[in-house]
C-alpha cells in the first residue's frame, strides 16, 4: 500500500527529495546536505523508518560527546585555564592555593591547569612560589581549541566524532571522560544507522515529484503570512486530514442534571408548580400527617435516619398536629375510626432525614391553592445498604394535583399523560398499589420503547385521613415516579451509584446513549 | 414488602385448578400481588404482597382465597366465629390469663383445629404463615407471637402467666436439656434472636397447662414436647399472644380460615381475662370484632368517576369478601370478612369495588383544570448560573449528601460542631450531612489525580447546618461552589472566576480577608454583598490538600444560593 504523502513532514519530504535509491542516509548526511541539525536529522529517519520509505542497511560504532553540568557551566563563565589567565591578569600575581579559593576550583585542577600553562609558556612560577604572567600577548593555543569545541557544542549540547577537525578530536579527548561528570564532556559509544530508500520510499519520492511538493510550502498560517502575501507566491502544505487530534477538556452540565431538567420542564408544561424544602424533616410531616400510624415499620429506626442534634423540632403548628392526632387515634371529624392507638405528640417532634418526597406534598397541602399542581424532585435518605439498587441519599420525583374535579378516571388520565410525555410510552397498564396514604392506589406500568415494561410510578388518592386534617376539603392525586431507571438507561449506566460518581474522568467523558 | 414462596400444586388445589404464570400474572393484581419469580425445580412460586395491611394475603391459602373471591366463586362459611352476643359452643376448652399475668405483654389467645392429618405442605404452609403474621405483621413478634401445638398432650385449661425466669424451667424445642426461662435467652438461637422483647422484665411470659405441661416461653420458643408439631399430627392448638388484643384476634382468625380452608374443623377456646377488655372478660375465639364500615353510592361514584347500580356495588364487594348492604338512602354498609380489618374508612370501601370492577374498565380522562406551571426560584437561578460556569470550562458534578466526619470535618480541619449529625447512623461513611460542597469536590480532586489535567468541576446543590435561629435548629441551604485543581492554579485565578460569574450575574461585591483554616491565610476571602456574606474562595490550605492526598494546587469558591436570588 502505497503511503498518502500529505502525511509526511517538511523533514521527511526534503530527505525524499534528496535521496535516490542507493544513497546511504545517515544523520550526519542530513546534517551536511540538508543543514538539519542532529535532532531534526534523527526525528526525520526514525519517521521515515516507521513509515517504511526507508529501511536500515548497516550499523557502525561511533564516539560522541556529549556536554556535562560542568561543561555546560564553563561555557557560560570560562575555563578553568581562562579564568586562571584572567586572574592573574588583575592580581599580577597569586600562590596556587590562593587562586583556588578565589576561584572556586579543586587545588589538583588548578595545579594541572598552571601544569599545562606553564608547559605553553603562558605562565610562570617566581621564587616565592606565585604565579604570574609570563606574556601577556601571548594565547593558549589548548584553550583556544577547548572554546572552540565548546561552541561548536552550544548548539544540541553533542557532538559526532565526524564533526571534528583532526586538532579538535586529539584536544577533546583531555577534556572528556567515558563515565563521571567532572570533565566536560562525557564519551559516549553510539550505534550509528545508515539507511536506503525502500521502495515505497522511492514510489513516495516519485508521487512528491509528481505532485510538485518540495517541503517549502508553508506550514501554519500566520499573520506574517497573511499580510506579507507570500500566500501568493508559495502553496500550503497539505495536511493529512485523519491525523490524530488532541483532547480537548471542556465544561459540560452533567447529563443526570440535564435529565431532570427534562423531567422538569416536562412537568411545567404540564401545569406543576415546582415545590421544595428542607433536608431535615420531622417525623410528623414525613409520616404522621400522611396518615402512616407510629408504629408503621417504614417509621423503624431501621429505616430512616435520625437528627442526633436537635433531636427534636418545637416548631410543628398545634393546630395540624391535633387534627392529626385525632385522626390517628380515632379519626377525629372524619368519619374513619383512625388507626385505633395512643398518638404520641413527642415522637412526632422528631427530627430525621426526609426519607420521601411527599413529605413537601403534605406540608404544601396547609397553603395550598384550588385548583393547583405541584412537583418536587426530590432529595431523599434511607437507612438502606447502599447497592446497585439502593442510595443513602437519592431523587423522589413527586407531586399532587388538588382539584374538585379528581377521581380515579382523572388519576389515571394523568398517568396517561406522565407515560406518554415523559417516559414516551406507548402502552400503559394500571395495577392496584398500596400506599398508607392513598385509596385508591394506582401503580402504573408503562412499555418504553427500550426498557419494554416497567413500573413508572405509584399513585393515588390522598385519603381524606391526610386531607381534611390539614384543611383540604377537595380530592388530592398524589403520585410519584421513579425517573432513575430510565435516567440509568438514558446515560448507560446500570449502576444508582454511577448518578453521583465523584469521579472526575468519568462524569466528564460521559454522554447520553439516547439523546 | 412482604414476599412469600408456595409449592405450586398446593397452590393451584387451594385455587381450584391449575393456572400459567401468564394467567396467575392477569390475575395477581387482585390482590395486590406480584408474581416476584418460579423456581421450576423446585416447583416453587415466589410472590410479593403489596399491601402492608392486608396479612390474610401472606399465605397460599389466603391468597387462593382472595383470587377465588375475585373470580366469582362463593366463599367458604366460617361458622367457627363467635360474636357479641353469638358465642359459640367452647365445650371444655378453656384458656386463663392468670391474675398473675406479664403487664408489658397482657393478652394471649387461643384456639384449637381437628380433623385434618398435618401433611408436609400443611406444616410448611402453617410455618410460612407464622412467619409472616409474627415478622412482617406483629413486628418481629414484638406485637404478636403464635404458637402451633399438640393439642392432644394439652389438659384444659391452658394457663398464661407472668412467671419467674430463674425458677421455671423447661426443654425448649429441638433441645434436650431442661432450662431455666432466663437460660433459654442465651442458650438457645431463638433465645438470642427474640429474648430481647423480655430479657429486661422481672418475670417472664409463660404457657402452661393444667397438668403443668409447659406449652412455650412467649414470644420465643415452644417446648420439645408439646410444642412440637410434627407430620401426621391431626389435632393442634393455637396460641397468640402481644400487647394488642385486636391484632391478635385478626391474626387468630386468619389462621383459622387458613385451616378451615385447609380442611380442618375450628373448635372455639373461651378465653378468660382477669380485666376487662373491650369485648368483655372473656372471649371466645376465633371472634368476630369487626364494625360495619360505611360509604355512599354518591361518594363512591365521584371518587371513581363513574354511575354505580346497588347490585353492582353488592355484587362487586362480595368478591373481595365483604358482605354490603346498600340502603335505599344511598348507604353502604359494609362488613368485612374475619380475617380483614383493613377497612378504615370510606375510601378503603370505595377502592375495593374499583379493584374488583377492573381498573381496565376505567376510562381515563385528561385533567382539566387549567393551572400555571412554574419552577422555584433557585432553579430558575441555577439555570442562568450554570451555562457561565460552563462556560469557564468546568463540568457539572452531582454528589450524594452523606458523608463521614473525616471527610467533612477531619481532613477540612475544621470542627463537626454545627454539623448535622445522623443518630442512627449505618455506617460512619454516613455520619453527616454535608455542610458544604467543598469536601465532595475535593474527593473528586483526591480521586482523580490519574485524569488528564485541568481539573475543573463544580455543583449546585443543598447543604445543611445546625442554626438556632431556623425552624428546627437546623437550616438547608442552595449552594453552589466550584474547584479548579492544578500546578499554576492560585488566588488569582479564582479570583477571576469569581469575578467573571459576578459580572454576568450582574452583581457587585466587595471582598474581606478571612482566618479559615480550610484556606491559606491572605490568599482567601469573604465575598459580601452590601452587608451579607455570601460566599468565601481562596487556596485551599496545603494541610487540607495532603489530608485528601492531593498533591497540586486547588482553589474553590462556594455562595450561598439563596442569599444571590
Amino acid at each position: 500500500m502505497s503511503i498518502d504523502i500529505k502525511s509526511l513532514h517538511p523533514l521527511e519530504i526534503k530527505v525524499l527529495k534528496m535521496a535516490d535509491e542507493g544513497t546511504l542516509l545517515s544523520v550526519s548526511l542530513l546534517c551536511d546536505k540538508l543543514g538539519y541539525v542532529t535532532g531534526h536529522a534523527n526525528q526525520a529517519l526514525s519517521w521515515l523508518l516507521a513509515k517504511g520509505l526507508i529501511t536500515e542497511t548497516k550499523k557502525e560504532k561511533s564516539i560522541y560527546y556529549e556536554l556535562t553540568t560542568r561543561g555546560r557551566e564553563a561555557m557560560k563563565i570560562g575555563l578553568a585555564g581562562e579564568r586562571i589567565i584572567e586572574l592573574i591578569r588583575e592580581h599580577k600575581s597569586l600562590i596556587l592555593k590562593h587562586i583556588a579559593s578565589k576561584l572556586n576550583i579543586d587545588s589538583d585542577d588548578v595545579g594541572g591547569t598552571f601544569a599545562s600553562l606553564k608547559k605553553e609558556g603562558i605562565l610562570g612560577m617566581d621564587s616565592e612560589k606565585k604565579v604570574f604572567l609570563l606574556d601577556s600577548s601571548k594565547k593558549s593555543p589548548s584553550l583556544l581549541v577547548y572554546r572552540q569545541i565548546l561552541n561548536k557544542a552550544s548548539e544540541t549540547g553533542i557532538l559526532s566524532e565526524e564533526e571534528l577537525t583532526l586538532q579538535e578530536k586529539e584536544a577533546i579527548g583531555r577534556i572528556s571522560r567515558k563515565r563521571g561528570s567532572d570533565s566536560l564532556f562525557k564519551e559516549i559509544e553510539r550505534n550509528v544507522s545508515y539507511y536506503l530508500l525502500t521502495p515505497q520510499g522511492i514510489e513516495a519520492k516519485a508521487e512528491l515529484e509528481k505532485a510538485h511538493i518540495t517541503g517549502d510550502e508553508l506550514g501554519e498560517n500566520t499573520k506574517e503570512i497573511i499580510t506579507s502575501g507570500k500566500w501568493k507566491e508559495i502553496p500550503f502544505r497539505e495536511y493529512a486530514l485523519n491525523a490524530p487530534m488532541s483532547r480537548l477538556f471542556p465544561g459540560r452540565l452533567n447529563p443526570y442534571s440535564e435529565f431532570i431538567t427534562t423531567i422538569k420542564d416536562k412537568l411545567v408544561s404540564m401545569g406543576f408548580e415546582e415545590f421544595d424544602g428542607p433536608l431535615v424533616e420531622n417525623e410528623f410531616w414525613n409520616g404522621d400527617a400522611l396518615f402512616m400510624p407510629q408504629f408503621h415499620s417504614a417509621r423503624d429506626i431501621h429505616d430512616v435516619y435520625y437528627v442526633k442534634d436537635p433531636a427534636y423540632t418545637d416548631d410543628i403548628d398545634k393546630k395540624w398536629l391535633d387534627n392529626v392526632k385525632a385522626v390517628h387515634e380515632n379519626g377525629g371529624d372524619i368519619k374513619s375510626r383512625g388507626w385505633e392507638y395512643k398518638f404520641d405528640p413527642n415522637f412526632s417532634h422528631r427530627q430525621l432525614l426526609r426519607s420521601q418526597g411527599t413529605v413537601l406534598s403534605a406540608h404544601r397541602l396547609t397553603q395550598a391553592k384550588v385548583p393547583s399542581k405541584y412537583f418536587g424532585v426530590v432529595r431523599c435518605f434511607r437507612y438502606d445498604q447502599v447497592d446497585a439498587t439502593h442510595g443513602a441519599d437519592f431523587y423522589q420525583t413527586e407531586g399532587i394535583v388538588i382539584s374538585k374535579n379528581a377521581n380515579l378516571r382523572t388519576l389515571l388520565g394523568m398517568l396517561k399523560m406522565f407515560a406518554t410525555e415523559i417516559a414516551g410510552a406507548s402502552e400503559v397498564k394500571y395495577v392496584p398499589g398500596y400506599f398508607p396514604f392513598t385509596e385508591p392506589s394506582v401503580e402504573v406500568h408503562i412499555k418504553h420503547p427500550v426498557l419494554g415494561w416497567f413500573e413508572l410510578g405509584g399513585s393515588g388518592i390522598f385519603r381524606p385521613e391526610v386531607t381534611k386534617p390539614l384543611g383540604i376539603d377537595v380530592p388530592v392525586l398524589a403520585w410519584g415516579m421513579g425517573i432513575d431507571r430510565m435516567a440509568l438507561m438514558h446515560l448507560g449506566l446500570n449502576d444508582l451509584r454511577d448518578l453521583f460518581d465523584n469521579d472526575l474522568e468519568k462524569v466528564r467523558m460521559r454522554r447520553n446513549t439516547n439523546a | 414488602m412482604p414476599k412469600i414462596e408456595v409449592k405450586e400444586n398446593f397452590f393451584y388445589k387451594a385455587l381450584g385448578k391449575k393456572y400459567t404464570y401468564d394467567e396467575l400474572e392477569a390475575v395477581f393484581p387482585k390482590a395486590k400481588a406480584e408474581l416476584d419469580g418460579v423456581d421450576a425445580e423446585k416447583g416453587m412460586l415466589k410472590i410479593e404482597l403489596n399491601d402492608t395491611n392486608r396479612p390474610d394475603l401472606w399465605s397460599a391459602v389466603g391468597l387462593a382465597r382472595a383470587l377465588r373471591l375475585s373470580m366469582g366463586k362463593k366463599a367458604n362459611e366460617y361458622d367457627f366465629l363467635s360474636e357479641k352476643g353469638n358465642t359459640k359452643n367452647s365445650g371444655k376448652r378453656e384458656f386463663i390469663v392468670d391474675e398473675n399475668y406479664p403487664e408489658y405483654r397482657q393478652y394471649s389467645i387461643g384456639f384449637a383445629a381437628e380433623g385434618k392429618s398435618v401433611t408436609e405442605d400443611i406444616l410448611e404452609a402453617l410455618i410460612q404463615t407464622q412467619e409472616k403474621i409474627c415478622s412482617n405483621y406483629g413486628r418481629k413478634r414484638k406485637l404478636i407471637a403464635m404458637g402451633i401445638y399438640k393439642s392432644d398432650m394439652i389438659t384444659y385449661p391452658v394457663h398464661y402467666c407472668a412467671a419467674n425466669p430463674d425458677t421455671t424451667s423447661f426443654v425448649p424445642l429441638h433441645e434436650q436439656t431442661r432450662m431455666t426461662l432466663r437460660e433459654v435467652l442465651t442458650n438457645t438461637q431463638k433465645g438470642r434472636e427474640y429474648g430481647h422483647i423480655i430479657q429486661d422484665c422481672d418475670s417472664f411470659p409463660y404457657l402452661k397447662d393444667s397438668a403443668g405441661h409447659t406449652l412455650s416461653l412467649p414470644p420465643v420458643i415452644n417446648s420439645s414436647d408439646v410444642g412440637a408439631v410434627e407430620i401426621g399430627d391431626k389435632n393442634l392448638f393455637i396460641e397468640m399472644s402481644g400487647p394488642n388484643l385486636k391484632m391478635l384476634l385478626l391474626a387468630s382468625n386468619i389462621v383459622a380460615s387458613d385451616l378451615s380452608d385447609m380442611g380442618f374443623t375450628i373448635l372455639p377456646v373461651k378465653v378468660k381475662f382477669p380485666y376487662k377488655t373491650e369485648f368483655g372478660t372473656s372471649v371466645t375465639v376465633p371472634y368476630y370484632f369487626q364494625k360495619k364500615t360505611e360509604t355512599t353510592l354518591d361518594e363512591a361514584e365521584k371518587l371513581l368517576g363513574i354511575k354505580l347500580k346497588r347490585s353492582e356495588v353488592i355484587k362487586l364487594l362480595a368478591k373481595c369478601g365483604i358482605k354490603a348492604d346498600v340502603l335505599p338512602n344511598g348507604v353502604i354498609e359494609a362488613y368485612p370478612p374475619c380475617y380483614r380489618n383493613d377497612l378504615i374508612s370510606s375510601v378503603d370501601i370505595i377502592e375495593d369495588i374499583a379493584i374488583a370492577r377492573g381498573l381496565e374498565s376505567f376510562d381515563a380522562e385528561p385533567l382539566s383544570d387549567f393551572t400555571i406551571g412554574r419552577l422555584q426560584p433557585s432553579e430558575v437561578f441555577a439555570r442562568k448560573l450554570r451555562p457561565i460556569l460552563v462556560g469557564l470550562g468546568f463540568q457539572e458534578m452531582m454528589y450524594n449528601y452523606l458523608s463521614s466526619i473525616k471527610e467533612y470535618a477531619e481532613n477540612m480541619c475544621i470542627s463537626d460542631e454545627n454539623m448535622i449529625h445522623i443518630l442512627n447512623p449505618m455506617s460512619e461513611k454516613f455520619a453527616l450531612v454535608r455542610p458544604s460542597i467543598i469536601p465532595s469536590l475535593l474527593k473528586t480532586e483526591s480521586l482523580s489525580s490519574h485524569a488528564p489535567y485541568p481539573h475543573k468541576a463544580f455543583e449546585i446543590g443543598k447543604v445543611a447546618v445546625i442554626d438556632k435561629n431556623s425552624s428546627g435548629g437546623t437550616r438547608t441551604d442552595n449552594s453552589f461552589a466550584l474547584m479548579s485543581a492544578g500546578e499554576g492554579e492560585n488566588y488569582n485565578s479564582i479570583s477571576s472566576v469569581v469575578s467573571t460569574i459576578f459580572y454576568f450575574l450582574g452583581k457587585e461585591y466587595t471582598l474581606k480577608e478571612i482566618d479559615d483554616p480550610r484556606f491559606i491565610k491572605g490568599r482567601s476571602a469573604s465575598v459580601y454583598i452590601q452587608d451579607k456574606q455570601v460566599g468565601v474562595f481562596g487556596e485551599i490550605h496545603p494541610r487540607v490538600l495532603t489530608a485528601w492526598d492531593i498533591e497540586v494546587p486547588v482553589v474553590v469558591c462556594e455562595f450561598n444560593l439563596d442569599l444571590l436570588l
